[in-house]
């Protein structure tokens, strides 16, 4: 299952990549996006703007290498479940917002950005699985 | 996978972790600094005052109705006469406003019901990006003007 393990890999840091290199485009943009939760204190929403689609894009690319690629994985299934919660919760308070989780690129309703970050949260859990394994392909 | 005085490789990947998270400031630091859409900062979260629909119908004219909602949404149907500016396509819309606003123009952004931001995250930048003043948010939205102006 050698294959499928690298598709997922190129999957999951593509999508953290991409979905970086968007939020990054627009910071100011992204910024709004994750006031309209209303789960932030104002003062901490412009710092998590700017440093989220970076760290997205570091661990993304990080995957792709192999060089921290459990550490990456680690950190990408933390903040998928962070995501997770919060477009939940903005989903039952019924707010009608944006996920803005792929900046401007973003229009669906919260609905879908949540059956795919459950979806992703899968994949990288399973990756992770994948790379503790003493026999896996790469040695820690 | 446990993490315990066994498994070195746990404690390995936790180093690598905080290297990661460490990493990604650096550039986070360079887009804050000279980044030209960086966010704006403050402590508090910047106030816009509301309308009520009846108080924002009786504003003194030149007033510019701005429709905050997503374009599928602007297109089907919007107040008569309201420009779009929504934060999808906030560069190619904002010329068209810019082109008909003047200096004491009243503004009236709405967005969908009392749950949308839009109108609000819109008026904000307004006032605090491009230093429009007699900006209002619209209470309620597009369904509250909807339910005055039924047919």
């Amino acid at each position: 299952m050698n294959w499928l393990t690298r598709i997922l890999r190129l999957l999951a840091g593509g999508v953290f990549l991409v979905a970086g290199v968007l939020k990054v485009l627009d910071p100011a943009h992204f910024a709004a996006a994750i006031d309209h939760f209303r789960l932030l204190p104002y003062f901490a929403v412009a710092p998590l703007a700017l440093y989220l689609p970076w760290l997205e894009i570091v661990c993304g690319l990080a995957v792709f290498a192999g060089a921290a690629r459990r550490s990456a994985l680690v950190l990408l299934f933390a903040m998928t479940v962070v995501f997770i919660a919060a477009i939940a919760s903005a989903w039952m308070r019924g707010l009608d917002i944006r996920c803005g989780c792929f900046g401007a690129a973003s229009t669906a309703p919260l609905t879908y950005d949540l059956v795919f970050d459950v979806v992703l949260g899968g994949v990288l859990f399973w990756l992770l699985l994948v790379e503790g394994r003493p026999g896996s392909s790469r040695k820690v | 996978m446990a993490c315990n005085e066994k498994n070195p490789s746990c404690a390995a990947t936790g180093r690598t972790a905080v290297l990661l998270l460490a990493f990604a400031l650096v550039p986070a630091v360079f887009t804050a600094w000279l980044h030209p859409k960086r966010p704006t900062w403050s402590w508090t979260r910047p106030t816009v005052t509301e309308l009520a629909l009846a108080d924002a119908e009786r504003l003194t004219p030149p007033v510019i109705w701005l429709d905050a909602r997503p374009d599928e949404e602007y297109a089907a149907q919007h107040v008569p006469g309201a420009l779009s500016l929504n934060e999808d396509r906030w560069d190619e819309l904002l010329p068209k406003f810019m082109a008909v606003w003047q200096p004491g123009t009243r503004v009236v952004v709405y967005c969908n019901s009392q749950r949308c931001d839009a109108s609000r995250a819109v008026a904000v930048r307004l006032r605090h990006e491009y230093q429009i003043g007699n900006v209002f948010v619209l209470q309620g939205g597009w369904s509250a003007w909807l339910e005055e102006h039924k047919p």
